[in-house]
């Protein structure tokens, strides 16, 4: 029985490429202002559940539901303009667009100003834009002054990477989302950028109200941001509950070849 | 900052409109649609009073030109196909590649019609012909390659495809500077004038050449890939040219290979062409090209043996679709409208089944 | 010699008489040997023949990157290499006409239909094989040093002459236009021109002198001036503003400065730029590559024909056809862009979410079963089939009969041209164009990011089509009565190159290129043969050499240059403005926060 109180719930989704089984049986949920984090080996099927969560392609079994209501079959874009926002494990931003336009880019689904509006630029659209303006610019201010003041105006491809990745993350809280799916937001800083970005996910929480899932690999990052784990292996779940639960349980440590749990 | 208390709706609702699935709906209307106007359509035809009725014989020819234009095109097609394996992009302009070959042995074949020596040795001068129009066509090819595609290897997608467009009218047009806009006469040796009977049916000679050299070429084709060491480099590069150059593969070189293999294969299928219709012009090469491209999608791009499969029954659909479907309304079938209809197929071929008959349904997204 | 490779040399410089023999064998010497640039002397012609040489010179000549190093060619090793190579060339060039006369031209004729005794004649400067060969070849060699020279002059004087080339060859092959402006304007064009034909030697120095003098002084100072105006002009509305309106006037002078017959090429180029602005949205914004624009021409132009009363051409006299209606055109006219807008999302709705070459293949397939449809007998009860329909409105208004008269035509084109740069400009800058320019860049992620992909891309090709089908109307009224061959796979390719060689994306771009791809064509007769031929070759060249197009697009130029290329490009200005800042601050910009710097 879905429970309405549930933000994001799987029942028994599975996933397979041809032979290759990338989800099966999988099942857990998260509940609103939880910070859930979700991890494995590689090759887990952990980026393979956020794709089919987010309607990249459609699960083969199982059910998924979004506040109490079933997002199987509906298209990505749907899928955001619901509440569910996303960064990607490699950096995909818009290279040639302006940091401050990536981020404006967020606002799309929560606007509405259409062909007439934009032609003949009626106030409501030009209201319209000034608040699309203000909103990627709290979102880019999430992230202090790095992303801001003239930096603005410059292409999104001259970032540095841990940049280039807090830019992504920005453009996703523009989306004004209720769940926000992280794949990896660490990978490749460096340790303090990795502390700190630590404390923008509990930031995301206490200061936004958001509720987030995310995919990592440090296990620093995971104990300081968690209220449950969820371990993945072979597109199974093989253990939840609190960090400490999980990072002692022996199919976890086994599953990551015998790498003791950080912490 | 937006809180939980912030009056913005975090995420909305989509209402009923949004969530309909209308590509789904649409998409079946439109396949309801045609296949009533194709079954009705075929009806009326095969019903029609008897003396309005086509005979047995007439569809037999049907048929057998079918299957000999298809051959033709089946060749066109898997240049195209090897190509697009290899670089994932389609080479516009291959059609010119095929009306070249056929230029260069037109003026051997009109020398030699001239000289007689056409008919006092029809076999070593259509094989003479088959050789030059290969050479002239493999030639053609590789300039092309070098010139216009190799450039531009890491452009983005559109820029290859508009340069293919690019070097489609230049070479088009180029050919016309040369030799001129009207078009010639193709001599065919007089001994392939008329008919062979084959196991009880009759066939045009010219008919049964194309079927046969088709069919040599491709089974050559197929051992070359499958058995040589270039072959297999070639199925290599396409599956992934990154790891196959890592694997040692002169990657450069495998893809002039396949332009070169592309051309040949034209080449024949030029002299073939020019035998069968008798003429040769600067526009030849633009409509087998795109009826080529056609059967390729049809039978699943990248796919050499649904490029054979794909020309034959695009071959057959254009010849036996518009006697089949429209006559029983009453239209008449000309050649025209036989163009449209190869277009038709086309069109419904990437909308319904991008990834052709021997393909998958879904077509590369991006 | 000179730093470059001979081997290099003697390449490119065979390459360069290969260039030559081509241009022989495709006719472009036989018809444009007597097009005359300046005086008698100076014909298109004879530049052609230097063309090849010159280009292979300006090739070979170019820096090199040898052993990480970046090396550019001295001016004596340029003049040298350029000499070199061009001789190599006229070597080849020369040895085959040579042997074309050897071999005789008659029987070379029977092959390459553009190799004539006039051809050879012209070739040897009426001297006839061996005898002439020595001059070619010396030509040739001239050629290839001024290659060589403006390669690697000094940047002072290599800019200013080539603008003074450039501007020679402008102005002889602009002989049928400036003219006229010129007595329109009551002035004298003697001294600028030979009545007739090309520049006076006079003129051509003095076009030269100004041209040079002009470039000159934009350059000066390293350029200083140059960046001094582009960033006033970038940051000041006024001056864009100023900018526009002097064009626009000049857009509006221009038929009454140029004459009747001249306005109808213009009346065409406008109809090419409404053509090219719906295509620019369509490839240009929404990166959907479009190769059957030609359908929503047709569509239109047929459409308006029906809307208003126009009648089937039949053997027999005219016919109604079977749907017709006898409206006013300022009223069908948005009928049928609404009626195409209309086509365009019913085409576009299954074929949008094929990719980039599969969405061109369709498209041209529809634009192919359309051109079909225009001619066939099956269609004829409505459109008229073979024989085409004639009695289109002339839509008049006001006492302007837009018909008949060019230059009225002109302005009804000019005004549909600015509505769709308006709506085109205005969507651009809009949350619209935002999200077509992130569905360009990357059509999944701003599918994740919660732009409706489909409808954006329905959105431009809707938009497109019903911009299109305006030009189709525009056309139907200028000429009266439509046949099927107007209604060719041409039409789609030649939108397609004004956009490309304008540069996609890029408003201003659209006109510039139609008035290259259509006005020159148009104003110099000799080029109509070998329009799509031009067409071609500057496609294939846009595409290797400078894929932005002319008047670039910023984010385009971005798009489609190396990515290193524009993160140098910043990093210098970044480096640049924080010199700058750190020079204006007390102890070396210490307030600037480390974490900033990255």
């Amino acid at each position: 029985m879905s429970a309405p109180e549930h933000l994001l719930e799987l029942t028994n989704v599975a996933k397979h490429f041809g032979g290759l089984y990338a989800l099966s049986g999988l099942t857990f949920h998260v509940d609103p202002g939880e910070i859930v984090s979700v991890i494995g080996p590689n090759g887990a099927g952990k980026s393979t559940m956020f794709n089919v969560v987010t309607g990249l392609y459609g699960p083969d079994d199982g059910g998924i539901r979004f506040r109490g209501a079933n997002i199987v079959g509906l298209a990505p874009n749907q899928v955001t303009k619901l509440g569910i926002a996303r960064t990607f494990q490699t950096v995909h931003l818009f290279p040639n667009m302006t940091i401050l336009e990536n981020a404006m880019v967020g606002q799309h689904c929560r606007t509405r100003s259409g062909v007439f509006g934009s032609v003949f630029r009626l106030p409501g659209t030009r209201r319209e834009e000034q608040r699309i303006r203000e909103r990627a610019r709290e979102s880019l201010g999430f992230f202090g002054s790095r992303l801001a003041g003239y930096r603005e105006e410059q292409p999104a491809s001259a970032l540095s990477y841990a940049n280039r990745r807090r830019l992504e993350m920005a453009r996703a809280l523009a989306t004004d989302p209720a769940l926000v799916m992280l794949d990896e937001p660490t990978a490749g800083m460096n340790p303090r950028e990795t502390l700190e970005l630590r404390d923008h996910i509990v930031r995301m929480r206490d200061e936004l109200g958001l509720t987030v899932l995310v995919i990592e690999h440090d296990m620093r990052v995971v104990k300081g941001v968690s209220d449950r784990v969820v371990a993945l292996d072979y597109g199974r779940k093989i253990a939840e509950g609190s960090y400490d639960e999980v990072a002692n349980d022996p199919q976890v440590i086994e599953a990551y070849l015998g790498t003791k749990a950080v912490g | 900052m937006a809180t939980a208390t912030d009056e913005q709706v975090r995420g909305a609702e989509l209402g009923l409109l949004e969530r309909l699935p209308w590509r789904r709906i649409i998409l079946v209307v439109l396949s309801i649609a045609i296949l009533s106007v194709v079954a009705i359509g075929a009806f009326k035809t095969l019903t029609l009073p008897a003396d309005e009725r086509y005979s047995t014989t007439t569809w037999k020819d049907f048929i057998v030109l079918g299957l000999a234009q298809g051959a033709i095109i089946a060749l066109i097609a898997l240049g195209y196909t090897l190509v697009y394996g290899i670089l994932r992009m389609i080479n516009f302009a291959h059609g010119e590649v095929f009306m070249f070959g056929a230029f260069g042995a037109f003026f051997f074949s009109d020398a030699w019609e001239q000289s007689g020596f056409l008919n006092s040795n029809p076999i070593l001068s259509m094989a003479l012909l088959l050789v030059i129009a290969m050479l002239v066509s493999m030639g053609v090819a590789i300039l092309l390659e070098r010139i216009a595609y190799r450039p531009l290897r890491n452009a983005p997608r559109l820029v290859p495809l508009i340069t293919a467009i690019g070097a489609s009218l230049f070479l088009q047009n180029t050919a016309r500077g040369f030799f001129g806009a009207q078009s010639r006469g193709f001599g065919v040796p007089e001994v392939l004038d008329g008919t062979w009977t084959i196991l009880g049916v009759e066939v045009d000679r010219i008919q049964v050449v194309v079927l046969v050299t088709v069919i040599v070429a491709v089974t050559a084709l197929s051992l070359f890939v499958s058995k040589t060491t270039t072959g297999k480099s070639m199925r290599a590069v396409a599956a992934d040219s990154e790891i196959a150059s890592l694997m040692g593969i002169r990657v450069d070189r495998v893809i002039v290979t396949t332009f070169a293999i592309g051309g040949l294969l034209a080449g024949i299928a030029a002299v073939l062409f020019s035998i069968t219709f008798e003429s040769v012009s600067f526009t030849m090469g633009f409509r087998p090209g795109i009826a080529a491209f056609t059967a390729a999608v049809l039978g699943g791009i990248g796919s050499i043996s649904g490029a054979a499969l794909g020309g034959v029954l695009l071959g057959l659909l254009q010849s036996v679709g518009p006697a089949l479907i429209l006559t029983g309304y009453g239209i008449p079938s000309s050649f025209q409208l036989k163009d449209a209809f190869t277009f038709l197929v086309l069109v419904l071929v990437l909308i319904f089944r991008p990834g052709g008959l021997l393909g998958s349904s879904e077509a590369e997204k991006v | 010699m000179g730093g470059v490779p001979t081997r290099s040399i003697v390449r490119t410089g065979l390459l360069g008489g290969v260039g030559a023999i081509y241009v022989a064998l495709v006719g472009l010497y036989t018809k444009f040997a007597d097009l005359e640039l300046v005086g008698q002397q100076i014909t298109l012609g004879r530049v052609l023949i230097v063309a090849p040489a010159f280009v292979a010179a300006f090739a070979v000549t170019r820096p090199r990157v040898v052993a990480g190093e970046r090396q550019t060619v001295e001016l004596r090793g340029g003049l040298g290499v350029g000499a070199l190579s061009g001789l190599v060339g006229a070597g080849v060039f020369a040895a085959a006409l040579w042997f074309a006369d050897w071999f005789g031209v008659d029987r070379i004729r029977e092959v390459f239909v553009a190799i004539t005794e006039p051809l050879v004649d012209f070739l040897t400067f009426d001297k006839g094989v061996p005898a002439g060969l020595p001059i070619l070849i010396a030509l040739c060699v001239v050629g290839g040093v001024v290659g060589g020279f403006v390669r690697t002059a000094p940047v002072e004087i290599r800019r200013p002459a080539s603008a003074g080339v450039l501007a020679v060859i402008l102005f002889g092959l602009l002989q049928r236009i400036i003219p006229i402006v010129f007595v329109q304007l009551g002035f004298e064009a003697d001294w600028l021109y030979d009545r007739g034909a090309g520049l006076t030697w006079f003129g051509a120095l003095i076009v030269f002198a100004v041209a040079a003098a002009a470039n000159s002084l934009w350059n000066r100072d390293g350029g200083r001036t140059r960046e001094r105006v582009r960033r006033n002009v970038g940051q000041a509305p006024a001056a864009k503003v100023g900018l526009f309106v002097a064009i626009l006037a000049i857009m509006t002078i221009l038929p009454l400065l140029l004459g009747t017959a001249i306005s109808e090429v213009l009346g065409s180029v406008m109809i090419y730029v409404l053509l090219g602005l719906g295509l620019n949205i369509v490839v240009g914004y929404a990166g959907l590559l479009d190769l059957g624009y030609v359908a929503f021409f047709a569509f239109g132009a047929y459409t308006t024909g029906l809307l208003t009363g126009a009648f089937l051409n039949t053997t027999t006299g005219a016919a109604t056809p079977a749907l017709s209606a006898d409206l006013n055109f300022y009223v069908a006219v948005w009928i049928v862009a609404l009626l195409a807008a209309g086509v365009g999302l019913l085409i576009g709705a299954p074929v949008l979410r094929l990719r980039g070459d599969y969405l061109a293949i369709v498209t041209l397939g529809l634009g192919e079963i359309v051109s079909v449809i225009t001619a066939s007998k099956w269609a004829q009860p409505l459109i008229g089939g073979p024989q085409g329909m004639r009695g289109v409105t002339k839509a008049e208004v006001f006492g302007l009969n837009f018909q008949d008269n060019p230059q009225h035509f002109y302005y009804l084109a000019l005004a549909f041209v600015l509505l769709a740069a308006f709506v085109s400009w205005r969507l651009s800058t809009s949350r619209i164009g935002r999200a077509w320019n992130a569905m360009r860049e990357d059509e999944q992620v701003a599918d994740a990011m919660g732009i409706s992909t489909t409808k954006f891309k329905l959105l431009a090709f809707a938009l497109g089509g019903a911009i299109g089908s305006l030009g189709g109307a525009l056309f139907a009224v200028s000429i009266g009565s439509l046949t099927p061959a107007s209604f060719e796979i041409t039409v789609s390719i030649t939108a397609l190159a004004v956009v490309i060689l304008g540069g996609l994306g890029s408003i201003p771009g659209v006109l510039v290129g139609a008035l290259v791809l259509i006005g020159l064509p148009g104003l110099l007769r000799e080029f109509e043969e070998y329009r799509a031929l031009i067409y071609g070759g500057a496609l294939v060249a846009i595409m290797i050499l400078r894929p932005q197009g002319l008047i670039p697009n910023v984010r385009r130029s971005r798009e489609l240059e190396d990515e290193e290329v524009s993160q140098d490009a910043w990093a210098a200005k970044a480096a640049a403005e924080s010199e700058a800042v750190a020079a204006v601050l007390p102890g070396g910009g210490l307030g600037v926060e480390r974490e900033d710097l990255e």
